[in-house]
């Protein structure tokens, strides 16, 4: 009997606790599930004249511009290997960033250092494309004028050499996200028992020991997490940043080109689509594999923080 | 620990969705429409209700604006031929995804224009076939652009489309800043093709060393126009981005324009420029446009693709300074000189016989057209004679309620509307000749239907972005760079393109 009302009272706890989470749920229906629905479009031709439903079926011949050419290599590679660094470089800085912010405290001074560091996240990347061609414009640039020249060296053409944009445009990155990332790890730490950093002190640990052995083990489930969510968009790239911080350079591709700019520029012309939609159904795909292989092996690793 | 993590878990996923937010407008092509539903009432009252939708550079105007001009618009076409118009002006960068995504989503839009590869829009079956219906109820506007014009619109001896009545006779033209020629006393009559400008170009930087002689803009493929000398034929592909598979000359064979002696001399000609500082250092990134480099006094000239000769005024306002202009190359016609821009009727138009019946007014009714390019006369512009308007006291294009201005080239017949006061009074007549009389393509009529080699296309494109803005503005070096760019062609797939090109062409020629 008694046991009963206990139940009753715990259901009746999570209803309320449903009701919260429903408004996200209805969300990830709409915006995620129902839009699922149009994979099929995909391995259609799609006809105007039948109609979106009566298109013929055409297999896989919507996917094969992706493999063409040797474009699907440095494609490939360029946006997992960017996505890569990005994930490894922006977590250390994000976490860097974090523990700065933590340890300043309360004080204004934090505050200024955190806006300041998360303004660059607010930019539209057309802003930033024109502030980095500020910098680097071959005509005007800053760093040809006003550094390069005086020194006594002849300018570089930024936009017509692909090298220097690996650089570059992880530099970039790393300036607009670093900060709106460490928002979650700022989080996390000011989120930690007090007692266990005061019992470190007392044990004898100084400032570096006390992150070494008590701040970075507390924060590793949100640094699976996180990571675990970006390797499952390890195959998108951000479009702003490869497309117009670059300026649309044709002489940079080799470096800037990543499967989410190849479709756009391949298929702005011909408007078909199939061939989009056979894009992102491939790069949907490849992503949700990688997730599960990467969670299968923080399971076999570490079996407590894995995602599922 | 579980719990904290399902914490972060949902603090993670309300990042991802604020952060997801920015990067929407990178997928427009991905948007699924609904499938086809049947639109709402197509008839208000005891008239036909037609959409007409059309391409605009102008600042879309509001509603009330829009409204006022389509019921001026009604007051004409209820009479004449029982039909009321909805009008859809479209903005140029997305005109042809909105238009893409009404008809997928079964909104109602019967009349749009087609800009670019028309066969795209054929082989999608985005337009009606209206071979049976147009020379019952479009006569006038064929009659207007002429029946020959409509074998560019036409896929195996069915018409889809009718082609814009403008200026297609383009001459790349060179505009070049009068008083810098004038006070070092250059020349320009002499200039008949893009080599003579060369000792000009050396006397411009040696008096201004500050200034670039030739300046590139947004897209930076500006001196594309000038390969029109080679007398090329792009065989349906867009100027802008030719795949290469060209005619050239009076030849039958589809041969790769990117291979021919006469690009190279053009690319090594411009390597040279690039390394005398004749041209900007950033022209085949930069998002300035020309007339904005000359405009703030950078440049000294820069080229455009022009009929008839009111380009001028239109440079030396846009400028700031008086230009003067010469043509570095003659008009040439092929197909796509005439089916860039045309008239269709949307595949799921329900009344194509009315439809019809409104776009033949567009060619023929001189207040219909000037009321969709130009709005109402005395609130958006005032009439200084006849044939010129303006825009009234104390307004322009951005700041009178309603104006299509730049869609003059688009709208009906270019020929039946006002012209902006000062262009020349032999302008219209200049075009018209030049329409009619210029040297024409042995292929003119043929369009290419690119579908069975899309895959090919796609890899292609990518390929030029890549090179040609670089090797046409000299800023990479074609002795090493046009190998490449060659090779990276073949390997995406040119030559199927050119095969398939070839084989249609012989096709079409046999049945012509």
């Amino acid at each position: 009997m008694r046991a009963d009302a206990q139940k009753r009272r715990a259901r009746k706890r999570n209803l309320i606790y449903i009701l919260f989470l429903l408004p996200g749920l209805i969300y990830l229906l709409i915006n995620d599930y129902i839009p699922m629905f149009g994979v099929f479009i995909a391995f259609k031709n799609i006809d105007y004249g039948k109609g979106i439903f009566k298109s013929d079926w055409i297999g896989l011949q919507n996917f094969r511009f992706l493999f063409k050419t040797k474009d699907a290599l440095i494609m490939t590679r360029n946006t997992l290997l960017y996505n890569l660094v990005f994930i490894v470089l922006g977590t250390v800085f994000a976490i860097f960033v974090a523990i700065l912010l933590c340890e300043l405290g309360e004080k204004l001074s934090a505050r200024i250092f955190q806006s300041a560091l998360i303004l660059p996240y607010l930019l539209s990347w057309v802003i930033i494309s024109y502030v980095v061609f500020a910098f680097l414009s071959s005509d005007t640039g800053y760093v040809n004028k006003a550094i390069l020249e005086p020194a006594g060296k002849s300018g570089v053409n930024w936009y017509g050499e692909s090298f220097y944009w690996i650089f570059i445009l992880i530099f970039v990155y790393l300036w607009k996200s670093a900060g709106y990332q460490s928002i979650v790890y700022m989080a996390n730490i000011a989120g930690i028992d007090s007692s266990i950093k005061e019992a470190a002190r007392i044990d004898g640990a100084n400032k570096l020991q006390e992150i070494r052995y008590v701040v970075l083990p507390l924060l590793k489930p949100t640094v699976i997490i996180m990571t675990l969510m970006a390797v499952g968009r390890i195959f998108y790239s951000d479009f702003g940043l490869f497309y117009q911080v670059p300026m649309d350079s044709g002489a940079l591709y080799p470096t800037t080109q990543t499967i989410d700019t190849y479709v756009y520029r391949g298929l702005m012309k011909l408007n078909d689509i199939g061939m989009a939609s056979a894009a992102g159904v491939y790069q949907s795909m490849v992503g949700f594999v990688l997730v599960l292989l990467s969670n299968l092996a923080v399971r076999r690793i570490d079996p407590d923080n894995a995602l599922f | 620990m579980k719990k904290k993590g399902l914490l972060t878990l949902a603090m993670a996923a309300f990042l991802a969705f604020t952060a997801g937010c920015g990067q929407t407008a990178a997928k427009t092509p991905e948007t699924a429409g609904s499938g086809p539903a049947q639109s709402a009432a197509e008839t208000t009252g005891d008239y036909t209700k037609i959409v007409y939708s059309y391409w605009t550079m102008d600042r879309i105007p509001d509603e009330d604006a829009r409204k006022s001009v389509e019921e001026a618009i009604n007051e004409i076409t209820r009479e004449k031929i029982g039909v009321e118009v909805e009008l859809m002006p479209l903005a140029a960068s997305e005109q042809a995804q909105k238009v893409s995504l009404a008809m997928a989503s079964g909104e109602q839009l019967d009349i749009f224009n087609t800009v670019g590869d028309l066969n795209t829009y054929i082989a999608n079956n985005q337009v009606y076939d209206i071979t049976d219906l147009v020379h019952e109820y479009a006569q006038g506007a064929v009659d207007q652009v002429s029946e020959e014009f409509l074998k560019t619109t036409s896929k195996d001896g069915r018409i889809y489309a009718i082609p814009a009545d403008k200026g297609i006779a383009l001459a790349a033209t060179l505009y070049y800043r009068k008083d810098i020629a004038d006070e070092l006393g250059l020349d320009f009559s002499t200039v008949k093709e893009i080599e003579d400008l060369t000792p000009l170009y050396e006397k411009v930087t040696e008096a201004y060393p500050e200034m670039v002689a030739l300046a590139g803009g947004a897209g930076g493929l500006e001196l594309v126009h000038t390969f029109k000398d080679f007398e090329v034929d792009y065989l349906t592909d867009a100027w802008t981005k030719p795949m290469g598979a060209v005619l050239m000359g009076d030849s039958m064979t589809v041969e790769n324009l990117y291979a021919t002696e006469e690009f190279k001399g053009r690319v090594e000609l411009m390597r040279d420029w690039y390394e005398k500082g004749y041209v900007l250092k950033d022209a085949a990134t930069t998002t300035a446009s020309c007339q904005e480099t000359v405009a703030a006094g950078k440049a000294f000239s820069f080229i455009g693709n022009q009929a008839g000769n009111y380009g001028v005024q239109e440079a030396s306002s846009m400028c700031g300074y008086e230009m003067g202009y010469v043509r570095l190359s003659q008009p040439y016609l092929d197909t796509t000189a005439v089916n860039s821009v045309t008239w269709a009727i949307s595949s799921q138009c329900k009344n194509p016989e009315k439809a019809l019946e409104f776009l033949n007014l567009t060619y023929t009714d001189a207040d219909i057209v000037n009321l969709i390019v130009f709005g109402i006369e005395g609130r958006d512009y005032v009439k200084v004679s006849d044939r010129e308007m303006e825009f009234p006291e104390g307004l322009d294009a951005n700041t009178v309620p309603y104006t299509a201005q730049y869609s003059c080239g688009v709208v009906g017949s270019q020929f039946k509307q006002l012209v902006h006061a000062g262009t020349p009074e032999d302008n219209n007549d200049l075009m018209y000749r030049e329409n009619h009389e210029s040297k024409t393509s042995p292929a003119f009529g043929f369009t290419f239907d690119s579908t069975p080699v899309k895959t090919e296309y796609t890899a292609v494109t990518n390929v030029i972005n890549q090179y040609l803005p670089g090797l046409v503005w000299g800023s990479i070096d074609p002795e090493t760079e046009l190998p490449k760019f060659l090779n990276a062609l073949q390997e995406a797939g040119l030559d199927d393109i050119i095969a398939a090109k070839q084989e249609q062409l012989d096709a079409w020629a046999a049945q012509e």
